[in-house]
């Protein structure tokens, strides 16, 4: 039984089919991904998922070697029981199925909770070009590299999509605002919130974060939000809050004031941590706290082609799957960290920042790519066993 | 007496690396201080992790206590703390206690560098400067009472119980009895096994603390609405024979060796010295449990596996001790001893000699095969808010965060 | 863990060596009986159907991967389930000596989600 199991594990997708055959394969899929739902990627990489923490320097050397190849190193997928295990798992298979990406190799140890094996189902049954590893069913960290730079370079052959003439209407924004300071609650804020409706009104869509917002204010939460949202408060309930500043400052202002980066549109759904949008426009809300890494990563998991990044604090992290513009109205952190701020609200117009996403979304790389930097974070949703 | 070569700190503790580490503050900088080790020399090694610098108290002064014992672990021969400039993780106060340590350290703010590419900029002159200043460190012989060693399992099956663990405890009753401190955690895996290490503890306080522990942990499944099975033993501890959590705690156990049990401490809290067998509470995730060790102080690592774990650690070497021969067939290039030979036959006391020797050897410099490949992985248990809420009685948003929080 | 019991059932694994047929006596697998309460014993080669693994010429009825545990007694359901001389589980179906003892009959009692036993 040991044996079977861990060559299934081991044997690479496609791998039975002729190099050529396999690359048509994949181009096909990735197009029938890309036509459901009518969304396009806006960034094109090959992506290394690993499905465990045990494998996650296996998958960065794996997207160190093959150009056009990008990897989401995490800390979860083992030691995780209930919700907290369907989280992350839904999680990284929402990445590896990401419009953004070319295609996804799946790199497991072998013996986690969260089998690689079955990320590459999920992701093969929704159409996406998928390869599979694990270190135990290749024997080892050199093979398991060799293997996944092998399949990695089949991917990248496979892909070529056009990534130009994107407009607002083809778009999924996310959107995270994570403080409420002063200036970012009167300035930044209502200019990102202005660019929400524009892009609603183009067609497009809209997902927020940010759930300490509706738990400090359930009441006017519920007026606006057109969802279940006694889950979401109980959660919130059950401990303290998992971004306690953010938490505090949203007690002390209204929940008006508290949303001004959401726009002025009603909230059709509320999506789980990892959960995409039923619908094709309108606004979607994300239970994720303002955590901006955790945020983006649950923004990225519910289609944002591109994150918009309200920080008073100069939060310079990038997404690996998602572009993510940084707007700021703080003073001191432009002056601070301007080059890490793609926008600055205090001056830009919402023509401006219209201008500015469309032209990251048809491929000029936001500050937080130049530099290079991107962490990537899945929210926890309960203690590591 | 048994003896290695170490490099002496300023502090009198004794590392068996030499190690410039590159700690960044919160997840929001851990992308530079990746950056920065990276284009840095061969000795930085930088620990990025995940954590937020918006977080309950509880789980900031864990996080804070994890960084803190990690940038003063006796490996490290200088740090550079990398911060963005706003997190309420105390940098200052992490600085101090390396300072205090007898290492030089730095701070790096990426706001007072003016942003992300600046910041790698002066961060990899930091490490630069920090290397040279330590390069002429040389080692010397300690005596093997000043090691403390953590003893973590991974990727477990049936022939963990059989052969890794009871070798590798032997290899721990060899440390305890030559004066030094052995550790193994995970709480977890102590579960239906408790009242073995509760008959061993040295007395009715540390018995208590251990049980107290051992609830929490179990009592975590109860929180979560879910049963423990769903994580533990995991698909691959199945596949390899263990069914039940007991199975694999029983097994699990006996990788401490023979010897009374000292004490247990909490996760990333400071270990003895010379405080023989010394227990830690941890989670079984690998990753989280060798972090708190290596934050405790322990200069070394072994850890069993019988599936083939292949994981180390950006501060201390980690020895891989395999107990399954089907995956030493498979994977030797990751492993580093061969147990297997137990369940042909070989002696535990040969096996457990032979792993006190690689101990002793790894201690004076021979890198092990996570070392070689470069696999550092690294994790910080974070405390969750429902954790908090559950066990400790902290209350809601709304009781939380009176103080004042942030310093931008 | 009794080496002494290692030892002596490593010395049959050599002459498990050579595969013989399994229509009358099965092949001769090692294994490992931990303690003399136990009701199950750790086979140390992959066991067929009709092959035998203990000394008392117990007959495995189903195969048995490397590491996987045999019944030496016959379980009820609610019986405990013994190995290092311990506790570590409980039987959830009717075990028959001889039968592959795992997740399928045999359950923890720790870490239940509606509280401990």
């Amino acid at each position: 039984m040991s044996e079977s199991q861990s060559e299934r594990r081991s044997r690479s997708r496609g791998e039975s089919e002729n190099a050529r055959e396999g690359e048509t394969e994949a181009h096909t899929a990735r197009e029938t991904a890309a036509d459901e739902g009518n969304r396009r990627g806006i960034r094109d990489n090959v992506l290394i998922l690993p499905s465990v923490v045990c494998s996650h320097t296996v998958a960065e050397q794996i997207a160190d070697a093959v150009e056009g190849c990008v990897a989401t190193p995490h800390d979860n997928g083992c030691g995780q029981i209930g919700r907290d295990n369907d989280l992350t798992e839904r999680t990284l298979i929402a990445m590896g199925a990401h419009p953004n990406v070319a295609g996804t190799v799946v790199v497991g140890l072998g013996c986690e909770h969260v089998q690689s094996d079955t990320v590459a189902d999920a992701l093969e049954d929704r159409g996406v070009p998928v390869r599979e590893l694990s270190i135990q069913g290749v024997g080892g960290t050199e093979a398991c590299i060799e293997r996944g730079i092998e399949a990695a370079e089949e991917l990248r052959a496979g892909e070529s999509v056009e990534t130009s003439d994107i407009n607002l209407t083809d778009l999924t924004i996310g959107i995270v605002s994570t403080d409420l300071e002063d200036p970012t609650v009167e300035t930044a804020d209502p200019l990102v919130g202005e660019f929400a409706d524009r892009v609603l009104a183009a067609g497009g869509r809209v997902v927020a974060a940010g759930t300490e917002r509706v738990s400090a204010h359930p009441e006017d939460a519920r007026e606006r939000i057109d969802a279940d949202l006694d889950e979401l408060l109980a959660a919130a309930r059950s401990g303290p809050a998992r971004a306690p500043r953010v938490r505090r400052q949203v007690g002390e202002r209204s929940f008006e004031a508290a949303t001004r980066a959401w726009g002025d549109a009603p909230v059709d759904e509320l999506l789980e941590y990892g959960e995409s949008p039923r619908a094709d426009t309108g606004l979607a809300l994300v239970d994720s706290s303002s955590r901006f890494e955790e945020a983006a990563t649950a923004l990225v998991a519910a289609g944002a082609h591109l994150i918009v990044h309200v920080t008073g604090d100069g939060i310079p992290t990038g997404h690996p799957i998602a572009p993510v513009v940084k707007v700021s109205a703080t003073e001191r952190t432009l002056e601070a960290v301007g080059a890490d701020i793609d926008v600055d609200a205090r001056t830009a117009s919402v023509d401006d920042l219209a201008e500015y996403v469309q032209s990251v979304a048809n491929g000029t790389p936001c500050r937080a790519e130049v530099h290079g930097v991107t962490s990537f974070a899945i929210e926890r949703a309960g203690p590591s066993m | 007496m048994d003896t290695f070569d170490g490099y002496r700190r300023p502090d009198g503790r004794i590392g068996i690396r030499n190690i410039v580490a590159v700690v960044p503050l919160s997840v929001a900088v851990s992308a530079v201080a990746t950056r920065i080790a990276r284009e840095g020399p061969e000795r930085a090694h930088a620990t990025p992790h995940q954590l937020s610098a918006d977080a309950p108290d509880a789980t900031l002064e864990q996080t804070r206590r994890v960084l803190e014992g990690v940038a003063t672990n006796p490996n490290v021969a200088g740090a550079v703390l990398v911060e963005l400039g706003t997190e309420r993780v105390d940098g200052e106060g992490i600085a101090d206690a390396v300072a205090a340590a007898g290492r030089p350290v730095e701070i790096l703010s990426v706001r007072e560098c003016g942003g992300t590419a600046a910041a790698v900029e002066t961060g990899v002159e930091l490490v630069d400067d920090l290397a040279a200043e330590t390069a002429d460190a040389r080692r010397e012989s300690a005596d093997v009472s000043e090691l403390v060693l953590g003893v973590e399992c991974g990727g477990s099956d049936a022939t963990s119980g059989l052969a890794a663990n009871p070798s590798v405890g032997n290899a721990c009753d060899r440390l305890v009895d030559a004066g030094g401190t052995a550790t193994f955690s995970e709480t977890p895996e102590f579960i239906g096994a408790e009242h073995i290490l509760a008959e061993r503890c040295a007395d009715s306080e540390v018995r208590e603390k251990l049980l107290a522990y051992v609830d929490r942990r179990e009592a975590t499944a109860e929180l979560m609405g879910a049963d423990l099975r769903g994580a533990q033993p995991s698909p691959g501890n199945q596949e390899g024979g263990l069914t039940t959590i007991e199975e694999k705690s029983l097994g699990a156990i006996s990788k401490g060796g023979t010897t009374p049990v000292q004490d247990i401490v909490p996760y990333g809290s400071d270990l003895p010295v010379g405080g023989g067998l010394v227990l830690m509470d941890t989670p079984g995730y690998d990753i989280e449990s060798v972090t708190g060790k290596v934050a405790g102080g322990a200069q070394l690592v072994i850890f069993t596996t019988g599936r083939g774990s292949t994981t180390g650690n950006p501060i201390a070497p980690v020895i891989k001790v395999c107990g399954n021969p089907q995956t030493w067939d498979r994977m030797a290039s990751n492993m580093d001893v061969n147990a297997s030979t137990i369940v042909t036959g070989d002696d535990l006391e040969d096996v457990g000699e032979r792993i006190y020797e690689t101990v002793l050897e790894t201690a004076s410099g021979r890198p092990t095969a996570a070392e070689v490949r470069g696999l550092r992985e690294f994790a910080i248990n974070e405390l969750q808010p429902n954790e908090l809420g559950y066990f400790d009685g902290e209350g809601d948003g709304e009781t939380v965060g009176s103080e004042e929080v942030s310093r931008s | 863990m009794t080496e002494s019991e290692t030892g002596a059932e490593a010395e049959t694994a050599a002459s498990a060596d050579t595969d013989t047929e399994t229509e009358a006596t099965g092949t001769r697998r090692p294994s490992v009986e931990l303690d003399e309460s136990d009701t199950v014993v750790t086979v140390l080669e992959d066991a067929e159907a009709g092959d035998v693994v203990t000394d008392s010429e117990l007959e495995v009825t189903e195969a048995v991967p490397f590491g996987h545990k045999v019944a030496l007694t016959a379980h009820d359901p609610g019986d405990e389930v013994r190995k290092y001389g311990e506790v570590i589980g409980v039987a959830t179906e009717p075990i028959e000596p001889g039968e592959w003892v795992h997740t399928h009959n045999c359950d923890s009692a720790r870490g239940k989600a509606e509280g401990r036993r």
